[in-house]
């Protein structure tokens, strides 16, 4: 399993790539992966590679992907490129044909790339009122409605519960939920 | 008992640290080494070693505190990254030379690509000047093993070895296995004899020098047995390739190989490069029709083989002579290399992609409700012709407002300051132009004091503007001599005053604001210069607001809101204050807050000079 999670700094991307690390962890696989510290957490792009099973290096290459979770429009279109054919993005935003329509629409569906839309702010707006810390544990949510990464929500909801601070437990479980649910 | 955990490589580097016994460390943070000292009282605590964890002012303190602690006995080691080897280089050429008793090992990250650094300048070219051997992982795992090798090297020959990982190395998260033993600590013991061992003297060091070279050559040997880190991946068809891989390059590479599918390729994995085990590598080049090396980020490796004819890398540029070699370049290198076309067709999809969607791309830029925006965007306000030297630290992303026109290194802005201060004098128009210098607190205790010193000594007018957030921001919320603060609970350090610093410095005119307060602070920048340029010397401003990322109390809530019919669309507050809580509505022509972003500080209300952003009232 390859993912590549995308997003800007501050929206808990790297904790996201800890909850499935553990998970896969559980289930004895091997783990690799990178993140992006330092200048890019200051509200530039971050990018975070995933990878379970039997590779060397922590780099995602381009066109291996099997997911790419984007927790941010702009950095789904500027980053499609690592998706395989077949693969599944799962992306926050608020305006679905922009994957639907055009090349972008074109391309997704010649490779056969699944997409799942969710309105993340939308809902966080609505649901928790606005707080939009909670993004990230949402779309984890959507990870496993999509059925593209082989998690259970239970597996999902167990090693969120435990690589979460006491405070935000509840909430992250809601918030899980409502991803799931969309 | 072993176990197996996800770590992430920085945490890894400290686990081996601890478990290897080391008594003392030190470090000051710099991306990408910065999370490995913090690991290591994490780790010591939970493993009760009592190791000693400190951070020092600037990386030549916290190397000589290593340096010190090993002539006393112990194995110690200091952490740093590529950059800030330049600040120790000092410490480090001169021990180098030196016979040891303890172990002492520097660990240095490196950053090919830039990813958060000014230079990709390559340590293991200061290894290689200094002639201490270099160990140079290509995951996790293998940099734990490789801080446990480098300690018995280091303290069977009685010399400085170094630990290089680079930026992908410190930053993947693995499973790596973990144990519970430790190698036991020496009592700490300092041998005044033979006399003058530790002196650095012409007449002493002369007696060294041979020493140290038959050492050198000795360890070579050793590298050249050390087959868990330099080893030949043979190729299951008859090789049409050789590949020489060194660090992060040799994962990159055998990913490359399996999704490829090629299995007529051969590799030689070199872990320890410095010095190389010359006689591996000629064997293997000998047995290759052609070669490829791969290593980031100068040809070091590639440099060391004798014989070169059938060798392509960087020297002849068959690899990009700069650059991270991420796994696209990597493949493409290799597949030129096997003289196989590349496949360029979906590069104009994702090009026409953009071209349609044009999605933003996001800069770093300060973040909403950090103090130094208001700072800076006072001294614009006041003085928008002024020189404003800037420094290292997240300050220097304030160059996205249009506030910031030079950057150098840690500590470079006050110095910077006075050179353009003694151009203008030169020209006999000193005091014309305003000049700001400008500086975090940690950076200013890092090695912005001497540079004080020198302007207060010397005479420069210019103000000296230190951006005090209470935290080593850019590298994640380290403490540092102004915070007072130490990494591990229960250990209580004490806070260095930077008013009385400055002060002791002998400067005169000193003043400290809270930079949220806009309207205010602007007659003091005003003042300050006044004092600069009519007294002949350098005044200080102290901006004193705790980093929003890290605030230990929640702040004021103060929410704002555009008011449309002020709004004349001028942009003076996305442009100038530049804040990612402000932004342009296409659709109107005019700035609206976008909630996703904003923290409520209510900083922008001053911001606007139509008066158009408005407090919205109202409690969380």
């Amino acid at each position: 399993m390859q993912i590549v999670i995308v997003g800007v700094g501050g929206q808990g991307i790297l904790f996201s790539s800890k909850v499935l690390g553990e998970i896969a962890l559980r289930r004895g696989e091997k783990v690799i992966g990178s993140e992006v510290h330092g200048m890019s957490q200051r509200g530039g792009s971050v990018i975070s590679h995933f990878k379970s099973g039997d590779h060397f290096g922590p780099l995602v290459q381009s066109g291996d992907a099997d997911v790419l979770l984007a927790f941010d429009t702009d950095e789904a279109i500027g980053n499609v490129s690592f998706l395989r054919s077949g693969g599944t993005l799962i992306v926050n935003c608020d305006d679905p044909a922009r994957f639907e329509t055009g090349t972008m629409g074109e391309y997704l569906r010649d490779k056969d790339i699944k997409v799942l839309s969710v309105d993340g702010y939308g809902i966080l707006r609505e649901k928790m009122g606005g707080r939009f810390l909670f993004l990230n544990v949402m779309i984890l949510g959507a990870l496993v409605a999509s059925d593209s990464s082989g998690i259970s929500m239970e597996d999902m909801a167990s090693a969120v519960m435990d690589l979460s601070p006491e405070r935000f437990r509840d909430d992250n479980i809601k918030a899980l939920k409502l991803g799931f649910k969309r | 008992m072993s176990e197996r955990r996800i770590l992430l490589g920085n945490e890894a580097i400290a686990r081996g640290v601890v478990e290897s016994g080391c008594a003392v460390a030190t470090a000051y943070p710099g991306t990408p080494s910065s999370e490995i000292l913090p690991a290591i009282a994490a780790y010591s605590d939970e493993m009760g070693t009592n190791t000693q964890v400190e951070w020092g002012a600037n990386e030549k303190v916290a190397l000589e505190m290593a340096i010190g602690a090993c002539y006393a006995g112990k194995r110690s080691c200091a952490v740093m990254k590529q950059v800030g080897l330049n600040v120790a280089a000092d410490p480090f050429m001169s021990v180098a030379h030196q016979k040891l008793d303890g172990g002492l090992l520097v660990v240095v990250s490196d950053d090919p690509g830039c990813h958060a650094s000014q230079d990709d300048q390559d340590s293991r070219s200061y290894a290689s000047a200094a002639k201490i051997p270099c160990f140079d992982p290509s995951d996790a795992r293998e940099a734990k093993a490789m801080v446990a090798d480098a300690f018995d090297l280091a303290d069977r020959y009685g010399i400085m070895a170094m630990l290089r990982p680079t930026v992908r190395v410190d930053h993947c998260r693995q499973d790596v296995e973990i144990i519970e033993n430790v190698v036991s600590q020496r009592d700490a013991v300092f041998d005044r004899k033979p006399a003058g061992k530790r002196i650095v003297m012409p007449a002493v060091i002369h007696g060294f020098l041979d020493d140290h070279s038959a050492r050198f050559e000795a360890i070579r040997g050793e590298f050249g047995a050390m087959d868990r880190y330099n080893f030949e991946v043979p190729s299951e068809e008859p090789a049409n390739l050789g590949v020489i891989a060194c660090g992060i390059s040799y994962s990159v590479v055998r990913d490359i190989l399996n999704r490829l599918g090629r299995k007529d390729v051969s590799i030689l994995k070199i872990g320890t490069p410095v010095p190389l085990p010359v006689n591996l590598v000629e064997d293997f080049v000998d047995r290759h029709d052609r070669v490829l090396v791969l290593e980031e980020t100068q040809p070091v490796v590639e440099g060391q083989i004798p014989n070169r004819t059938a060798v392509m890398g960087r020297w002849n540029g068959w690899v990009p002579k700069t650059g991270e070699l991420v796994p696209e370049v990597v493949e493409s290198v290799l597949l030129r290399a096997l003289g196989v076309k590349e496949d360029l067709s979906d590069r104009e999809v994702f090009n026409k992609i953009e071209e349609e969607l044009s999605p933003e791309r996001r800069r770093p830029r300060l973040c909403p409700g950090c103090s130094h925006r208001p700072a800076y965007f006072s001294i614009r306000k006041v003085f928008p012709d002024a020189v404003v030297a800037s420094d290292i630290g997240c300050y220097g992303l304030a160059i996205a407002q249009n506030a910031v026109d030079t950057n150098i290194c840690m500590g470079g802005s006050v110095t910077a300051a006075s050179g353009i201060y003694l151009a203008f004098k030169a020209d006999g128009k000193g005091t014309d132009r305003p000049i700001f210098a400008t500086l975090g607190d940690s950076t200013f205790f890092h090695s912005g004091m001497t540079g004080l010193a020198t302007a207060v000594y010397n005479r420069h007018a210019f103000v000296l503007v230190i951006l005090d957030n209470r935290i080593t921001a850019m590298t994640g919320g380290q403490d540092h001599p102004g915070t007072g603060d130490k990494m591990r609970s229960g250990e209580e350090g004490v806070s260095v005053s930077i008013e009385e610093a400055v002060k002791g410095c002998g400067v005169k005119w000193l003043s400290v604001l809270d930079p949220y307060d806009i309207e205010k602070n602007k007659k003091t920048i005003e003042k300050a210069w006044e004092h600069a340029s009519s007294n002949g010397e350098p005044a200080v401003i102290v901006f004193r607001h705790p980093c929003i990322t890290m605030l230990k109390v929640k702040p004021e809530y103060r929410p704002v809101k555009v008011d449309p019919s002020v709004c004349i669309g001028c942009g003076i507050c996305i442009r100038d204050f530049n804040c990612p809580g402000l932004v342009w509505d296409q659709a109107t022509g005019k700035a609206m807050v976008d909630d996703r972003y904003c923290v409520n500080c209510g900083v922008c209300v001053a911001v606007c000079p139509k008066g158009a952003i408005v407090p919205e009232g109202g409690d969380r």
